[in-house]
């Protein structure tokens, strides 16, 4: 039984529920017993209902789990072992086993098992298979696997340095074991790329050595850059389980339907732990050599292209102007590096000007080894008149180890309009001259540029002065436009008018306290208080009289007590000097109670 | 005052003159030597000139053309990039500089779109930081003027405004490509083809890879003579030899 899973996103996928049962034979002698297998695949396993057929003994072995998430779908495939067998020769079909499964009730195919009479037949050999033998412990450093690297060309062990050459990747590990990959197949060295490795390898069962290996398969190409020879290392990340084999045998059974050698070996087999190990799969140095593409024999147009390719369509319109461009389209078909394959060149390229391709490959097989390349080129006629144009290409045939130049049955096309008539082409004697190849290389600068630091301002600390200064003005500009607003404030304004207005009065009302001037002080001292209370109510000084003052402020007040006491002076002629200083003491209090409350 | 700043300028103008004359005379006789093939004496006089009188962009783009006649394209693209530091957009720079680049097998390493990269690259770092500066010092004067003397109304507002906007407009996308630039600081470039990064900074210790001469790399610390580099691109990072490889913006340069 191979019990190899591989749970990387490459080799597997998310499986539905499923149940199958197999046995390992057909027929045992009476006494002895097959191995039946039952593989369940489903996220969620339920009771595994075992069928009773009379005579016929089903003892449970071995069971393994695996875990698989994959796209956060996680999938579980259980694997159970069960010996079978009979005392009683006969015929014994096996019922479906009933297996509960993602909520779904599965059920095997049923199976046959025929119960032979011991006396009558030798002692069963495995279907297929060697007979198991003890194993000696593998000291050779393979115990977990290996891998090795077979170039697939015909006749050839050698490729030419940038031929994408077809290998087999394969993955030996040995059977019963179990494998989970931790990466892609890379190349150790430099020397060697690896191209399009195949995402789903192939699997098998294969003898090697004498031993019995589970072999992955991938298919890929494999390229150089140098020639030379180099090992083609490659390595693969990979947790591979192994059965110990040095482990200590379990007890042997004494008597019982089972004691039998093969049961003794199944129970070796299911009873033996498993080994758990993080592994570099690596491929024998095998030196693979890499040939220097020839130079003898190269064409002009050679592109690098290594392969085998031939033409398989290409179109032109047939009816051309001088100077107007058209499009061209050509595929190449073959296999090999597809992707140095330029475009092929028109013929004749005197007649020609063209721009540069768009080249989209269509490959034809999984490694992209084979396939076509659609090339797509706007090309302008120089030349008028009818002409016969075809396409060339050129490419090293590495099977032949020969460059080829291939060029396609010509096309007749019509081209109007003049011929184009190039700078190059104004002939005089000494332009006939082969001109030498153009500098790439423009010349020297003459002129002396300014001396400049190469650090740029931005690292420099004058650049954090610059912007500190910058944000200093821009305070600055904030703290002015506030003192600005502030200075041409109308209420501010008419608040110190009203100080001034205010004070100028109190001096006069002083000045005729002084001279013991009753009318006069009243008068002044009254516009004083009218001028500030005009500012609190905004109104007219002028128009604020003892009735609106006693409508609006209590009697008790100052303001009115003070402004009844101006009236009566006034009107009632009533002059006592004498009382001046009470009245100015009431001046101050009534100016004093002038706060915000009295609006 | 005047007359004191036009003697001053006076001065600076004639006192530099001969020191201008001599730079010319000595990039001349450098660019002769170029012209007859001696590209390694032109390399030595470029070199003199750049120290004796500080950077200019046409005496290391003439360098680099020296070295890259020299089929040495590390320190070529080397002078070609600082070059470019100061003239980013002299068309006769780019080109020698790709060309040095595709002989070199070096080419850049950019994550950024090619559209995003070419509006970012069209102005140095140091243009870019002009421009940030002068825009906020633009809009600081600006405010000055508009806190002491007020905006003024009507015909000169909406102009005073859309220059303000401008001004904004500069110093944001100036800070943003000084931004998205800010790793260009420790850029430098490896000067030998057999430049090797190693894991530990010591001569024997195991050799990681070779970027390559000419591939731009991130420095990082110092360690005795060995820097600590990135290569852009790759998981290639560990230590190289201080004379294989070489900061564009060294210290006092």
């Amino acid at each position: 039984m191979a019990g190899i899973f591989f749970t990387s996103g490459l080799a597997n996928h998310a499986a539905a529920a499923a149940v199958d049962a197999t046995l390992d034979r057909a027929s045992v002698p009476a006494g002895n017993g097959a191995l039946l297998t039952l593989n369940i695949t489903g996220s969620k396993v339920g009771q595994i209902d075992l069928p009773e057929v009379e005579n016929l003994i089903i003892q449970g072995r071995d069971q393994s789990r695996q875990i698989q998430m994959n796209n956060g779908q996680t999938s579980v495939s259980l694997t159970c072992s069960y010996a079978v067998g009979s005392n009683t020769p006969g015929v014994y079909q096996i019922p479906p086993i009933r297996v509960s499964v993602d909520g779904q009730n599965l059920a095997t195919k049923p199976l046959t098992l025929k119960v032979l009479d011991a006396a009558a037949v030798q002692p069963p050999a495995a279907a297929g298979a060697p007979p198991p033998a003890e194993e000696a412990p593998d000291t050779s450093g393979k115990r977990f696997g290996f891998l090795t690297v077979e170039l697939l060309i015909k006749d050839r062990n050698y490729l030419y340095v940038g031929e994408i050459a077809p290998v087999g990747i394969r993955a030996w590990l040995p059977e019963e074991s179990r494998a989970q990959l931790r990466s892609v197949i890379q190349p150790e060295g430099k020397a060697f790329t690896l191209h399009n490795v195949s995402e789903r390898p192939q699997q098998g069962t294969e003898i090697k050595d004498g031993k019995r290996y589970t072999v992955v398969t991938w298919y890929g190409g494999i390229s150089a850059t140098k020639a030379g020879k180099y090992p083609a290392s490659l390595s693969l990340d990979a947790t591979v389980a192994v059965r110990d084999t040095s482990a200590p045998k379990a007890r042997r059974r004494n008597g019982g339907p089972f004691d039998d050698p093969f049961f003794d070996s199944v129970m070796d087999r299911f009873n033996t732990p498993m080994i758990q190990k993080d592994v570099t799969l690596k491929s024998e140095d095998e030196e693979i050599e890499v040939r220097p593409l020839p130079t003898a024999g190269r064409p002009d147009g050679f592109t690098g292209a290594v392969g085998d390719f031939k033409f398989e369509t290409w179109e032109i319109p047939p009816s051309w102007k001088t100077g107007e461009p058209q499009q061209i389209s050509a595929s190449l078909g073959g296999s090999g590096n597809f992707t140095l394959l330029g475009c092929p060149t028109l013929t004749p390229p005197d007649a020609w000007k063209s721009y540069p391709a768009k080249g989209d490959l269509t490959p034809r097989d999984a490694a992209a080894f084979s396939g076509s390349k659609n090339f797509k080129f706007n090309a302008v006629a120089r030349k008028g008149g009818k002409q016969d144009v075809s396409l060339s290409f050129s490419f090293f045939d590495p099977a032949a180890g020969t460059y080829k130049s291939l060029t396609t049955p010509p096309k007749s096309i019509t081209v109007s309009g003049t011929d184009l008539i190039e700078p190059q082409s104004n002939i005089t004697t000494a332009a006939k001259k082969p001109a030498p190849p153009k500098d790439p290389l423009v010349g020297q600068h003459t002129a002396l540029s300014p001396t400049v630091s190469l650090v740029p301002l931005v690292a420099r600390p004058a650049f954090t002065r610059m912007l500190g200064l910058a944000a200093l003005l821009c305070v600055l500009g904030s703290v002015l436009a506030w003192l600005r607003r502030r200075r041409s404030d109308p209420k501010r304004l008419a608040r110190a008018a009203m100080e001034t207005a205010t004070g100028e009065a109190l001096q006069a009302a002083a000045r005729c306290a002084e001279k013991s001037d009753v009318a006069g002080f009243f008068e002044a001292a009254r516009r004083a208080i009218q001028v500030r209370l005009g500012v609190l109510w905004n109104q007219p000084a002028a128009a604020i009289t003892l009735a609106e003052i006693s409508a609006r402020i209590p009697a008790a007040s100052p303001i009115t007590s003070f402004f009844r006491e101006a009236d009566l002076t006034t009107y009632g002629r009533h002059t006592a000097a004498d009382m001046l200083p009470q009245w100015q003491t009431l001046l101050t209090e009534a100016l004093a109670s002038l706060t915000p409350s009295t609006r | 005052m005047i007359p004191f700043l036009r003697l001053a300028c006076c001065f600076l103008l004639l006192g530099n003159a001969p020191l201008r004359a001599a730079g010319s005379a000595a990039l001349e006789q450098a660019n002769q030597r170029f012209a007859t093939g001696d590209y390694a004496g032109a390399a030595t006089d470029y070199d003199k000139l750049l120290t004796t009188e500080g950077q200019r962009a046409s005496v290391l783009y003439n360098l680099g053309n020296s070295y890259q006649r020299l089929d040495q394209y590390g320190p070529a693209i080397l002078a070609y990039e600082r070059a470019r530091l100061l003239t980013p957009r002299d068309p006769d720079l780019l080109a020698n500089l790709t060309l040095a680049r595709k002989a070199a097998a070096a080419f850049e390493d950019t994550r950024r779109s090619p559209r995003l990269d070419a509006l970012l690259n069209h102005f140095s770092r140091n243009e870019w930081s002009w421009l940030v500066a002068g825009a906020a010092l633009f809009l600081g004067a600006l405010a000055i003027l508009g806190g002491a003397l007020g905006l003024p109304r009507r015909g000169w507002r909406p102009a005073t405004m859309a220059a303000a906007i401008l001004a904004g407009l500069a110093l944001v996308s100036g800070a943003s490509s000084l931004y998205l630039r800010r790793d260009e600081t420790n850029r430098g470039i490896v000067l030998s083809a057999v430049a090797a990064v190693r894991l530990s900074p010591f001569d024997k210790a195991e050799v990681l890879g070779n970027p390559g001469a000419g591939r731009c790399v991130y420095l990082g610390a110092s360690n005795g003579t060995f820097r600590y580099v990135e290569v852009p691109g790759t998981n290639l990072r560990g230590w190289m030899a201080d004379t294989e490889v070489s900061a564009i913006i060294t210290a006092g340069s």
